[in-house]
């Protein structure tokens, strides 16, 4: 048997027991509901959607009017749908049906059940006025297409001066990918740690390495729980992103898109790097109780590394989120906040995964070191100097 | 055949082998003995490829062993451990497919095992839900699910109840018979000195006897008997040429005889001293060896 073969044993075992666990399977299904509440409220709360209404119509005119607003409702935040009545009677009782929001009858009366809704209101008489003032044109000797020309000159070109896109919207994603890292590194991370030191307090570690190399065990550790961790945040991104795109808080785009493969890259090298880093942090003690106090510098570290992300949404471009997102231990959460912000450009971003993998590449070997010296050592914590001075 | 040759180790400034060396013969079943800290431990976990020996080897059929070969063998430290999360099923199965088993393969022997061993309705248990004894079996059941070759058991019998030690010696000599090497290492001497075909006694990193029980007791250098004595007085030895009281208990006398004394003196002596209730050749126990090689 190869080290390859047991190294995906072992990741298997890790993956699969641990999505047994029925913690596990909580957690998962908590995240995805706040993940759904915030994605479901941030359309409802934020306004950011168009709202949609049903508008139904009696006879030619009142249809062509019906079909003007549609086309203009965009423009005041609104979606139209348009049905068409036979008659007066039934487009009246669609209405005190709540079948439709408004019907446009044949004598231009715009018929609702109560108080119209601002945007639905101005939509319509923005087609009214488009309709009758076509009419009046046409009257006046105009072509058809000398009308439409006239009344519909293109729009005033909008610059702003400050962003690009919607801000308020990227600040979301933003802000949504940089808690998403964060969480997923510190408790993968974690359960690395206390993975290797669960081995080790029930001495099964013993067992295993009468049959598999140290550094097989350790990275097939690290590859189970880290495969787990990117379908989680994959299906936590493809759920979330799912519903904020239902609940109009957010549109699809490149931009959204290439935010979620960002956090998927950042966090497989973030993961890569605390991982092995946790690894350490657990084989140096022999109980659960001491992971905690073993591990504090990589939290703290990842703490910090989360905190960096609120100056880099406020200001992205500051020289403190550059060096942030270029340095490896913040990089993992503030270069994605950074790109979802799109205030990051391809070389930085380039240089900034480059010394992420450069600092992976340095520390798996250390940490594989450090594994294979220590995991056999019990009682008191090990020194991190004695366990890489040891003898294995 | 396992050997281990010259085999040397140390932790910092501690010695925990000095150039111990012996053998454990495929088919049979030998004991390790010897006092706390002395190195039996670190042997095995060398013998498993656990550890590094500074110097010496491991051969296993002649060969020096390799990673894939010590995969084979079946180890049960002395610290029990298995994952107390996992299900007794699909601990042993993930287990047996570390040591090398095809998926179906390692499923037919953890089945096998957990009938074996009595813990057909526990299979689908957590480990920790079991009880000590019964997580003892399937530490067993772990350490053999992959029919191993070589069988390497750190204080097998230490927490088991008279019938769970009942079990382990007879699963040892089922392997044994089938063809493996077994060794396992203990502090209950008279359980190995019943055990074992052979035994190897170590002391402070190095074996001081070894070879087949029987072997050992009889090569003492200096005989001894065991004389019952119904109505002598205490001086009656004193008399016997050669003759030395090594201990007693009540009517008995251990004596020894020293220079190639002859004990039909020592008969005729005792018969003259009272009536001689038995007299026969005291052979050492394996706890009296053991006291004598190790000399504390």
């Amino acid at each position: 048997m190869t080290d390859r073969r047991a190294t995906l044993l072992v990741a298997r075992r890790e993956a699969s027991e641990r999505l047994r666990q029925r913690s596990f399977q909580i957690s998962t299904g908590v995240t995805l509901l706040i993940v759904a509440a915030v994605a479901v409220l941030g359309g409802v709360l934020g306004g950011g959607g168009p709202d949609r209404y049903q508008v139904g119509a009696h006879g030619a005119e009142a249809a062509a009017i019906a079909a003007a607003a549609q086309a203009a409702a965009p423009a005041f935040d609104a979606r139209l749908e348009v049905r068409r009545y036979r008659d007066e009677a039934s487009a009246r009782a669609a209405v005190r049906d709540e079948e439709v929001d408004a019907v446009v009858l044949a004598s231009g009366t715009v018929l609702m059940l109560d108080e119209p809704p601002t945007e639905l209101e101005r939509a319509l008489q923005a087609g009214g006025r488009q309709v009758r003032a076509g009419r009046a044109l046409r009257s006046e000797g105009l072509s058809a297409p000398e009308a439409r020309r006239a009344l519909d000159p293109p729009p005033l070109p909008v610059r702003a001066l400050d962003s690009e896109g919607d801000e308020d919207e990227r600040r979301g994603v933003a802000y949504t990918a940089s808690l998403l890292l964060y969480l997923q590194l510190i408790v993968y991370g974690l359960w690395v740690a206390t993975g290797v030191v669960e081995e080790k307090s029930s001495r099964v570690v013993e067992v295993l390495l009468a049959t598999v190399r140290p550094r097989a065990l350790l990275a097939g550790k690290v590859l189970g729980i880290g495969l787990l961790g990117l379908g989680q945040l994959l299906l936590i991104g493809v759920v979330g992103l799912g519903l904020a795109l239902a609940s109009g808080a957010i549109e699809l785009d490149g931009t959204t898109l290439g935010t979620l493969a960002v956090v998927l890259v950042w966090f497989l090298f973030g993961y890569a790097l605390y991982a092995s880093l946790y690894a350490t942090g657990g084989v140096l003690v022999s109980r659960q109780e001491d992971v905690q106090s073993s591990t504090t510098p990589l939290t703290v570290m990842l703490v910090v590394a989360y905190l960096l992300a609120f100056p880099t949404l406020d200001d992205p471009a500051s020289g403190l989120a550059r060096i942030a997102s270029l340095v490896p231990f913040t990089a993992p959460i503030v270069m994605p906040t950074r790109l979802a912000l799109g205030e990051a450009s391809v070389p930085e971003a380039a240089l900034s995964l480059a010394l992420l993998a450069a600092s992976v590449a340095l520390i798996v070997p250390f940490a594989a070191r450090i594994y294979d010296r220590a995991v056999l050592r019990m009682g008191k914590p090990v020194k991190l100097r004695e366990a890489w001075r040891a003898a294995r | 055949m396992l050997e281990l040759d010259d085999l040397a180790r140390r932790y910092g400034d501690t010695v925990a082998l000095d150039g111990l060396s012996m053998a454990i013969p495929a088919g049979e079943v030998v004991g390790f003995v010897g006092p706390n800290g002395a190195g039996k431990t670190t042997a095995m976990r060398i013998a498993l490829g656990v550890l590094e020996p500074d110097r010496g080897e491991v051969r296993w059929r002649d060969q020096p062993v390799t990673r894939d070969v010590q995969r084979g063998f079946g180890y049960m430290p002395e610290e029990r451990g298995l994952y107390p999360k996992m299900r007794v099923d699909r601990h042993l199965r993930y287990l047996a497919a570390l040591h090398g088993r095809p998926p179906a393969d390692a499923k037919r022997a953890a089945g096998r095992w957990i009938e074996r061993l009595g813990l057909g309705e526990r299979s689908e248990q957590r480990v920790e839900e079991l009880s000590l004894g019964n997580q003892q079996r399937v530490q067993l059941a772990a350490a053999l699910a992959h029919d191993p070759e070589v069988l390497i058991l750190d204080e097998p019998f230490s927490g088991l109840d008279p019938i769970g030690a009942e079990v382990m010696s007879e699963v040892l000599f089922e392997r044994a018979k089938a063809g493996a090497a077994v060794v396992f290492s203990s502090h209950q001497l008279e359980l190995v000195e019943r055990i074992c075909e052979r035994v190897s006694i170590v002391d402070d990193g190095r074996i001081v006897a070894s070879g087949r029980v029987e072997e050992l007791r009889t090569a003492r250098s200096e005989p001894r008997l065991r004389v019952e004595l119904e109505g002598a007085s205490d001086g009656w030895l004193d008399g016997v040429p050669g003759a030395r009281r090594a201990g007693g208990d009540g009517r008995a006398v251990l004596v020894e005889l020293h220079g190639g004394a002859d004990d039909q003196q020592l008969l005729d002596a005792a018969r003259r001293a009272g009536r001689v209730v038995s007299f026969a050749p005291a052979r050492p126990t394996l706890a009296e060896l053991f006291r004598e090689v190790v000399g504390r």
